[in-house]
């Protein structure tokens, strides 16, 4: 037991540091597959649980260059959803950002031929600005930045359209606030927002730009800043 | 439209800051000491307060929405800073010395504003500002504005390149919106309280700066109520009533009312209250005068309409 006196929740974070890593290295690499795991020894369980928290994001690379979600990839977190079924939530609120974050991966299965076989309803529409106000809206939308690729639509995405500016200005509110791990997810869905011609409010480069400068710490937050230049780059001049 | 909540809490707040700078003042804060002279070693000491408690006071009798009480502590403010100021002659000795200083000029303005006049000064300020050192003295761009706005209210003949002066301003540049910091935001609200002369003139403000105000005002609000920064609070909202229909909702208002003190003082930031009371009103007289002006701007912005225009 060479890791014993590692916190299982240690070794999962790191694991799913390593699949945003893998994840990376692919987007940056001009798409294709990931190459997450050898298909010939048994799958660690950090590494299943670290794809199952990724989800979408898997298939950012793949999604942004136009080209199919690769097969063992797909696999991998076909494999992953079955061994680790939805996880309990502490709040209906952490539960519905979870069903929407599962749909999204679902939404990208079903392109494959490991879609789920008991397909999932649609999860109901969150919430909006109108109700919540920009500030907790718009936390509760860098919640759910994975969605924020090319191919996925739904409610989530038209509240994004719609309110551009309530994006924009929960993006200020983070970048004021230091937190940029908030900030760069919702930088990514005001450059999603601006790949579909919306009007975008704030001009997203500088931002992305000054967070690279700053430096963040997680993987998984660069991997968000890679996605999210590259949906700029994808934006109608 | 502002919501009666928030107008019924801008009143409130507005009234109980008034209140307890008046008594401040009443009870001996704000003399100028004996042996001023027009050199004004420490200016920040007891003058500029005390200019600033003017500039309240002669917006509460500007905007006429006040109450009797407020009316009648305003005017009283006025009288004994008038007074203090030996009826403008010091103004003008300090002016006539020194041809480049703005604050004779500035605090002028704001006893002109409500019938404290003074004909030799306003003589000489005419002068002045026909001598382009005057116009040439290197100052920000929000001074400048203060500046021209002061010589507008006085109604002296000079007559700036509005457009070109707000564009000189870090607002101007409409820059992007998280990279303000504290002291920038004073220079922004700044800008706007002397290009729309306290919200007398909301449609001189360029409509560019306008939309982007309406825009990232809510975000920096939120951010200085979240570190407690009362006197920056109170200046946003302010702000907000200048800019035509207001981009804020009440949680500035409510912030404000739920710190300040019964006795009328709002506190400027998040750190204790001095215990001393002099110590207390030198650091919290600015936060009073802030909000006894964005009281009495937000009720006559929603009661008036566009306001009446000055100058």
């Amino acid at each position: 037991m060479p890791f014993a006196e590692t916190p299982l929740r240690d070794e999962y974070a790191a694991a799913v540091e390593r699949v945003a890593g893998r994840t990376l290295d692919a987007l940056r690499g001009g798409g294709g597959a990931a190459a997450l795991a050898d298909p010939d020894t048994a799958v660690p369980r950090p590494l299943l649980a670290a794809v199952r928290v990724l989800g979408a994001d898997l298939f950012a690379p793949h999604l942004l260059t136009g080209t199919e979600p690769d097969g063992p990839t797909a696999a991998l977190l076909a494999e992953a959803r079955r061994v680790f079924p939805t996880p309990a939530a502490a709040t209906p609120e952490a539960a519905l950002a979870i069903a929407w974050q599962d749909w999204a991966a679902g939404q990208v299965l079903a392109r494959t031929p490991y879609a789920d076989t008991a397909s999932a309803p649609t999860p109901a529409a969150p919430p909006g600005p109108a109700e919540l106000g920009w500030q907790l809206w718009s936390v509760r939308m860098s919640q759910l930045s994975a969605l924020a690729l090319p191919g996925l639509d739904g409610p989530v995405h038209d509240a994004a359209r719609t309110d551009t500016l309530g994006l924009a200005r929960g993006t200020v509110r983070s970048m004021l606030r230091r937190d940029f791990t908030t900030a760069v997810r919702l930088a990514r869905w005001l450059a999603w927002a601006g790949a579909e011609d919306r009007p975008p409010r704030l001009e997203v480069a500088p931002i992305l730009e000054r967070i690279h400068l700053v430096g963040i710490g997680a993987v998984r937050t660069r991997l968000e800043l890679v996605v999210a230049e590259r949906l700029l780059e994808g934006t109608p001049k | 439209m502002t919501d009666t909540q928030v107008l019924a809490t801008a009143q409130q707040l507005g009234t109980r800051a008034m209140s307890w700078l008046h008594a401040c003042y009443q009870g001996g804060w704000g003399r100028l000491a004996d042996n001023t002279i027009i050199d004004l070693a420490e200016p920040n000491d007891v003058y500029k307060p005390l200019c600033e408690a003017a500039m309240a006071s002669s917006l509460v009798l500007r905007d006429g929405v006040a109450g009797p009480q407020d009316a009648r502590a305003a005017r009283d403010m006025l009288d004994g800073a008038w007074e203090q100021l030996r009826g403008g002659d010091m103004l003008y000795e300090r002016q006539l010395r020194h041809v480049t200083v703005t604050d004779p000029l500035e605090t002028y303005a704001h006893f002109a504003r409500v019938g404290y006049r003074h004909a030799a000064l306003e003589e000489l300020l005419e002068s002045i500002s026909r001598l382009r050192a005057v116009h040439a003295v290197e100052i920000q761009g929000s001074r400048q504005l203060a500046v021209a706005n002061a010589r507008r209210v006085i109604g002296l003949s000079h007559r700036p390149d509005w457009a070109e002066l707000a564009a000189r301003t870090w607002l101007g540049a409409l820059p992007e919106p998280w990279t303000i910091a504290w002291s920038i935001a004073y220079q922004v609200t700044h800008t706007v309280f002397h290009l729309t002369d306290w919200g007398a003139r909301p449609q001189d403000l360029p409509e560019p700066m306008r939309d982007y105000l309406r825009a990232w005002l809510p975000v920096w609000l939120d951010i200085w109520i979240e570190i407690g920064q009362w006197d920056l609070v109170g200046e946003l909202l302010i702000v907000d009533a200048c800019i035509g229909e207001p981009a804020l909702g009440s949680s500035g208002w409510e912030a404000l009312a739920a710190v300040q003190r019964e006795d009328g003082l709002v506190p400027r930031d998040a750190e204790p209250i001095e215990d001393d009371e002099e110590s207390a009103i030198r650091a919290h007289e600015h936060t009073a005068v802030v909000a006894v002006v964005a009281a009495t701007v937000t009720l006559s912005r929603a009661l008036n309409g566009a306001g009446p225009a000055a100058g």
